[in-house]
């Protein structure tokens, strides 16, 4: 499957590396842990003491340092990724206004003077050009909320009070669920929307019509 | 009875805090059991949306605030006197008072059930401005407040009291370099709690001032700061998790060596690494905030991997521990090993939500869910299950079933994983948690139901535990020796099982770190560790 925004290939690759590396850590160590319950279980029920091993500082010294270099390794693969993602173009080609409220979203197109709400019955649509990058301003009216669209792998907090940029850029023509990720009271389970990535001309075609 | 009621001994004060906090768990386990049945199949109507948030709101405060850490510091008032060779805690009618803090502030947090409004449904953190939104016919949420409160000044005291005890009262012979790997741990924790738990008390004192007399903290139209709320809060929040933890650590580095015949491995690294993680810890709370875009993501980020050095430390000395060994299985020694294995998962998922990028998908996911459960259920629930079979005997005179006691862990270990291993798949395919209900997606439906089987597989579990306890003490017949499992390292082992009012007749000679096994095998003294 392609990854459905420039963006979010870039998170891919981090959770590929985190999910292969925490695999390969678990086969070790809960090996390991199996090794040891069964080679070392007690054989004889008269022994009352196993070996009087009780340290090794190089062993020690190699299992702090070890663990170091894997996390250090990890560190700089996030640092590189997350400065590409939350990097804001400075002329991007459309931008969105989002606005959370409990319990649905509205869509603001400020270049076209377009506004569209919804409600937890009739979840709002999030239309967006592909292949271009759409700054989001995101901001709430009430309480915190979260913009979260699962196949972009990324979400982002709508905090009131405090407005947030990021860009999207998607790459692939189709339609995605988005849902409210911060828990905002009663109906949050129903604060869904979805984001429709549409052709160039589909998408001029739908803000005429719109209009 | 009287005695229970105004007794300072610091083993009955243990007793009262280890039983109510799983009473507390009780309460919790019921309301993740209604969670469960609600989410069993998609567009559930079994609960409203409205209980459905005061179940996970109450389920998550209880299992936090009144069961893990709790038992914790129970475990510790029990034992910390016993194994540094003292009569009791250095402030006895202090440790009185922070249990009956304790007990109060849980009975308030539940009492919200009882008001109109029902108990606080806004989330186990209350964030802000939602906990704000309340105010009218909000009771519950202000008793949530006060509750979680007065919890916090019993965590400070308790605190307090344990780190005095275990400076200063010390007997002849026990120095910090021999004091059991549960008192480094219970001092790096009581040290964290006095550190971390002020924030709390400050931060609820302000949301309630925020609540009824308009200070405008948290309020962004009167120049408040949402997110000041979540610094204050995950400044004691983070903090608290490895409060929750590292007392389990300490029980699980007691109960590896008994059951492995062995000295510990790695007495210093492990007494270290409790404090480095005790240290680190208080560096690492807007980890929890990444997706606000309101902190250094890059700063949290790398203290956050950092605790996963001290962390492995940790386990390696444990698997050292067992390397060579002669070891046995009974329960204490399963419910450890399945501590280790679910540990492993709560750890490396740890380290992957510590990457923002990452959390950009897991936060606020059922990954996440996953994730803190993996933590806290499969790590310290499995080290209280493995520490109450292990110290049971010790505290009551009395063995548990063995056979019973191995069937509840099989039942828990494998229930637990049933639960919350799905999650982390549902986590990735986006579901959200702390909704009441979800659509049916693909395979959301099975897993989801699937879940909800783990659920009934570990309350089974817990049935059996009860009827062990039942069963154990009707049929005890044979008086259990001062070491009932015959490998007995810290000094608790020393003396009668239970211990008599002050603790010891007599003290043996502290000539290593593990003086009750030099007492019961002097053949075997050299081999101990000094």
């Amino acid at each position: 499957m392609q990854p459905a925004t420039v963006q979010a290939g870039e998170l891919r690759s981090v959770w590929e590396v985190f999910v292969t590396a925490g695999i390969a850590v678990y086969a070790i160590v809960a090996g390991l842990i199996a090794w040891c319950a069964i080679a070392y279980r007690r054989r004889d029920p008269a022994v009352r003491q196993g070996a009087a091993f009780h340290e090794n500082k190089p062993l020690e010294i190699l299992w702090t340092v070890i663990p170091i270099l894997i996390v250090i390794g990890l560190f700089v693969k996030t640092y590189i990724v997350e400065a590409k993602v939350e990097y804001v173009a400075p002329n991007p080609g459309e931008v969105v206004d989002v606005a959370a409220y409990r319990w649905s979203w509205r869509f603001v197109y400020p270049r076209h003077h377009l506004a569209l709400d919804g409600t937890t019955t009739a979840p709002p649509v999030l239309v967006l050009p592909v292949d271009q990058t759409t700054q989001i301003n995101l901001t709430s009216n009430d309480v915190i909320h979260e913009f979260w669209v699962p196949a972009f792998l990324f979400k982002r907090d709508a905090v009131p009070g405090r407005p947030s940029t990021f860009d999207l850029h998607p790459t692939q023509i189709g339609t995605y669920r988005g849902v409210c990720g911060e828990y905002c009271g009663t109906f949050h389970a129903g604060m869904d929307f979805s984001v429709r990535v549409v052709s160039a001309a589909d998408y001029a075609q739908w803000l005429a019509v719109r209009k | 009875m009287i005695g229970w009621l105004i007794g300072t001994n610091h083993k009955r004060i243990g007793i009262l805090y280890m039983v109510t906090s799983l009473a507390f768990f009780t309460v919790a386990g019921v309301l993740a059991d209604v969670i469960r049945a609600q989410l069993a199949i998609p567009n559930n109507t079994l609960v409203s949306a409205h209980f459905f948030n005061e179940a996970f709101t109450i389920h998550g405060t209880a299992m936090i605030f009144l069961f893990i850490a709790p038992f914790g510091f129970g475990l510790a008032n029990y034992l910390v006197p016993l194994q540094i060779g003292a009569p009791d805690v250095a402030f006895p009618r202090m440790n009185a008072y922070s249990y009956w803090m304790y007990l109060l502030g849980g009975m308030t947090i539940l009492s919200g059930f009882l008001t109109l409004g029902g108990a606080s449904d806004v989330g186990w953190y209350a964030y802000t401005p939602l906990s704000e939104l309340h105010v009218a016919g909000g009771a519950g949420e202000d008793l949530w407040i006060l509750g979680v409160t007065l919890t916090s000044i019993s965590s400070i005291v308790t605190s307090i009291n344990l780190i005095v005890t275990i400076l200063v009262f010390r007997a002849p012979g026990m120095s910090m370099w021999r004091i059991p790997i549960f008192c480094w741990d219970m001092l790096a924790t009581a040290l964290m709690a006095i550190m971390a738990f002020p924030s709390l008390t400050a931060v609820q004192f302000m949301l309630l001032l925020d609540r009824h007399l308009d200070a405008k903290f948290f309020n962004p139209a009167g120049g408040g700061d949402v997110i000041l709320y979540q610094h204050l809060w995950w400044f004691f929040g983070h903090p608290e998790v490895y409060i929750m933890i590292l007392p389990m650590f300490g029980a699980i580095s007691e109960i590896i060596p008994v059951f492995s015949r062995k000295p510990i491995f790695g007495y210093s690294g492990l007494a270290i690494s409790g404090v480095a993680i005790a240290g680190l810890s208080m560096t690492v709370w807007a980890h929890h905030m990444f997706t606000t875009g309101a902190v250094n993501d890059p700063f949290f980020s790398a203290m956050s991997y950092a605790i996963a050095v001290p962390t492995g430390i940790k386990f390696f000395n444990w698997i050292g521990t067992m390397w060579r060994g002669a070891i046995t299985f009974e329960t204490p020694m399963l419910f450890a090993i399945a501590f280790l294995l679910n540990f492993l998962v709560g750890g490396i998922t740890g380290v992957m939500v510590a990457s923002p990028p990452i959390d950009f998908h897991a936060q606020g996911s059922y990954f996440l869910v996953s994730h803190f459960h993996y933590v806290l259920g499969g790590g310290s629930m499995f080290a209280i299950f493995a520490s109450l079979y292990f110290w049971w005997p010790k505290i009551w005179g009395v063995k548990l079933n063995e056979r019973l006691g191995q069937i509840h862990a099989w039942f828990m270990f494998v229930g637990f994983n049933v639960v919350f291993f799905p999650m982390m798949l549902l986590g990735v395919m986006g579901m959200p948690r702390r909704v009441f209900t979800y659509p049916n997606l693909p395979h959301w439906g099975e897993l989801n139901f699937i879940e909800t089987i783990g659920a009934a597989i570990i309350t089974v579990g817990m049935a059996v535990f009860v009827w062990n306890i039942i069963v154990s003490h009707a049929f005890a017949r044979e008086k259990q020796p001062d070491d009932p499992w015959g490998a007995g390292n810290a000094l608790e082992w020393a003396t009668a099982s239970p211990p008599p009012e002050f603790n010891f007749k007599s003290l043996p000679p502290i000539r290593s770190k593990r003086p009750a096994f030099d007492l019961h095998y002097p053949e075997f003294a050299k081999d101990s560790p000094r």
